[in-house]
């Protein structure tokens, strides 16, 4: 048996631009190297600028994102108010080290913009909740290393929404190209202040 | 100073084009009738192993086949029940059902698959005798997902593979559920568990679209058994076949002695 | 003392038995050191964070707070260094509430190491903490298993070997202030150029008994140059099957917010202002 990381496959990035984000996810689900779905999104909304991306061994990835939305709701409930990415990073990173020593298999990446500034933040989490806060983008799944590469030579500063659109699915689609465990159509989500689109991309299907 | 009041839907805008369903659910009669029932979940009793599985050979060899299509999921399963090499039963059926509309297929460790399906299939009943009202197959399925992710985490995981299949009561539309023993699910328009994964995900992928009828439904599920007779290294003594749709689940004759050409 | 949820343990042990391979966590192979000097004492990071052979930070942080006038450098898991500075700094910030005192340093080292010794070498930070408390300066490494130093002058982390030799050939009793400091940023860019762990920048706190001064990105010895090309897409390289806008008047169909009328009646709920 292989790594609970890579037994399932999948994709995820973030990257920042000008008064904006943009995270995105690829849809595949396998068995190693039996595709069973191609429609499986990684990417989960928790307020109206707050997004996580979930990779790594799927039921997890499942049971992560409805324990989020569970905690979620209940800092809806008792704050009156949609939580901020920032303080949900810090209640993602201090639900996975809870469980330091029997971690769940997944390496979540949030994105958003914050309430009151409208700056964009993004940043990633080891599978026992350690934070990497980044200016401009972040990986992870198993095209983890050709996604560094893509994001490494495209990304620059300030782009626009639609600059950064193009930007993030070509990182994406290129990345996951050179992985055999992802792929099969991706998901983009551009984050501006007044507005989220969301993008179905056209991706190979093998 | 005047109190403010916020309400969110919970809906939001983010959902994803699956289990879209319409809010209103409809309700027979506000009384209820069986006030006997406990108030929690049935519970299992749970004497088994208390080692954990290893995974056995012949798992593998079964074959759990499930198609959706325009009005209608159909699921077959192998009537073989095998222990090591030998056949113990020739006519097994290796599903549940566990509402009108909603039917389980399983696989897996010997023991651990009826013993988990009949649990699942107990509580969903369980919930509709209370409720006067029936669960979704989506909201089976999560259900489902629920109890072998947290079985998952415990001493002595189920190790069972499943399908569940349904038409939703209310929407008409047909779902179908892929679940592992590891708890992913994922809803696809068809899937296989075991072997038949690797021979007839292929032939689906070609065959299939979603707007087939029944019988188009059926002619598929022929060339998938006619396939597994063809490589499949064992004789899993032919398929168990129900079709669910609106009207309910019916199981559906399946040729048995029709020849397969084994020589390629 | 908030504990550690344990309830996946078994899944994944059953998992790792079956030829699993645990997970990589990311760990600051790391050059991380301290020195004292008269008056005070300084501690020094790179900011390189690795998961395997990846850089999977090139500036994060490894100066981490525990109180005004102590401050910690973590090595090892980085998530363990992150998350045992923060319980240290809270459980230490309680304590000087209570007591109406300043934090001690070896107050702070002792928590630390009876916290790591309790998990056995598990927890994996290695600590650099330094400080001035009312008893002096003082300069502490503490070990992943439990076990404590005081030295005037310290390193560790994977640059250790290196950033050692530059304390062992450049180190002399009462240094200055700034001696220190370049001392200390020296050591460091020992790590950076000779260790693969560790590399970016250097990052360096001096304590002195008057105030703390972190100077975050002390030394940037790799800046990035300017990209020669520009890899911007034209707008609809990308193939889109569908898109779905939500704006945010759209929100409106699921959030409503009015203001209800204030009843004037006995039943009023009473509500605190």
């Amino acid at each position: 048996m292989s790594s609970p990381f890579s037994i399932n496959g999948g994709a995820c990035v973030a990257m920042v631009g000008k008064d904006c984000v943009a995270i995105a996810c690829d849809l595949r689900l396998g068995l190693q190297a039996l595709t069973v779905s191609n429609n499986f999104p990684k990417i989960f909304q928790y307020g109206d600028h707050v997004f996580l991306g979930l990779t790594g061994l799927a039921t997890d990835v499942t049971t992560v994102s409805d324990l989020f939305r569970y905690k979620v709701n209940m800092y809806r409930l008792r704050e009156e108010r949609h939580i901020a990415p920032r303080t949900f990073a810090n209640l993602v990173s201090s639900s996975l080290y809870e469980r330091r020593f029997g971690p769940w298999f997944v390496s979540p990446v949030v994105a958003g913009l914050e309430p009151k500034t409208g700056k964009p933040f993004i940043c990633g989490f080891d599978s026992i909740g350690c934070i990497d806060f980044a200016k401009d983008f972040i990986v992870s799944g198993t095209a983890t290393d050709q996604l560094f590469g893509m994001c490494e030579s495209l990304w620059e500063p300030n782009l626009g929404p639609d600059e950064l659109f193009e930007t993030i699915s070509q990182a994406l689609l290129n990345a996951v190209d050179r992985d055999a465990l992802s792929g099969w159509g991706a998901h983009v989500y551009i984050i501006e202040k007044d507005k989220v689109t969301k993008r179905l991309l056209k991706g190979r299907q093998d | 100073m005047p109190s403010r009041c916020v309400r969110v839907a919970a809906a939001c805008w983010s959902s994803n084009n699956a289990d879209e369903r319409p809010t209103c659910w409809k309700l027979k009669h506000n009384t209820r009738k069986l006030a006997i029932v406990p108030t929690n979940l049935l519970h299992n009793n749970n004497n088994r192993r208390t080692q954990l599985p290893t995974q056995p050979q012949p798992k593998c060899m079964e074959v759990l086949l499930g198609i959706t299509g325009k009005d209608f999921t159909l699921i077959a399963a192998s009537k073989a029940a095998m222990r090591g090499p030998t056949i113990l039963k020739a006519t097994d059926d290796k599903t549940r059902q566990l509402n009108d509309h909603t039917l389980l297929a399983f696989s897996g460790e010997p023991g651990d698959t009826v013993q988990f399906a009949e649990y699942i299939q107990a509580n969903s009943q369980l919930y509709s005798m209370r409720n006067e009202t029936e669960l979704s197959p989506s909201a089976l399925a999560h259900f489902v997902r629920g109890e072998l992710a947290s079985s998952l985490r415990s001493r002595n995981p189920y190790s069972v593979n499943l399908l569940l299949g349904g038409v939703d009561p209310i929407t008409n539309k047909p779902s179908l559920y892929w679940l592992d023993y590891l708890a992913s699910l994922a809803k696809v328009p068809y899937a296989a568990h075991g072997y038949a994964q690797y021979y007839c995900l292929s032939l689906l992928d070609k065959h299939h679209h979603p707007n087939i009828t029944l019988d188009e439904g059926m002619k598929l599920l022929r060339l998938c058994s006619d396939e597994l007779k063809r490589r499949l290294p064992i004789d899993f003594k032919g398929l168990v076949v129900k079709a669910v749709t609106k009207d309910g689940i019916e199981t559906k004759p399946f040729d048995e002695d029709e020849k397969v050409v084994k020589d390629t | 003392m908030p504990g550690f949820d344990f309830s996946n343990y078994n899944r994944n042990a059953a998992l790792h038995a079956r030829g699993m391979p645990l997970p990589k966590a990311t760990s600051t192979g790391t050059t991380i050191v301290g020195c004292i000097f008269d008056g005070g004492v300084v501690i020094a990071a790179d900011t390189r964070a690795t998961s395997g052979p990846i850089v999977a930070d090139k500036n994060c942080e490894k100066l981490h707070y525990i109180s005004p006038n102590i401050w910690c450098a973590g090595a090892g898991t980085a998530a363990d260094t992150e998350f045992t500075t923060a319980i240290v700094s809270s459980q230490l910030e309680l304590h000087a509430l209570s007591t109406g005192r300043k934090p001690r340093v070896v107050t702070c080292m002792t928590l630390l190491k009876q916290h790591l010794f309790r998990y056995q070498g598990y927890v994996g930070a290695y600590l650099v903490v330094a400080g001035v408390d009312p008893t002096g300066t003082h300069l502490f490494t503490v070990h992943a298993h439990g076990s404590t130093d005081k030295l005037p002058y310290v390193t560790m982390g994977s640059g250790s070997l290196a950033a050692m030799s530059v304390f062992e050939t450049q180190w002399k009793p009462q240094l200055t202030r700034d001696e220190a400091v370049k001392l200390c940023a020296d050591a460091i860019e020992a790590g950076i150029w000779n260790d693969l762990g560790s590399g970016s920048n250097v990052d360096v706190a001096v304590i002195t008994a008057e105030k703390t001064t972190l100077m975050r990105n002390y030394l940037r010895p790799n800046e990035r140059t300017q990209k020669l090309g520009r890899y911007v897409f034209e707008k609809g390289t990308t193939a889109v099957l569908n898109e779905k806008i939500i704006r945010k008047e759209d929100l409106s169909k699921f959030v409503t917010v009015h203001d209800l009328p204030t009843e004037t009646g006995d039943d009023k709920m009473e509500i605190d202002v």
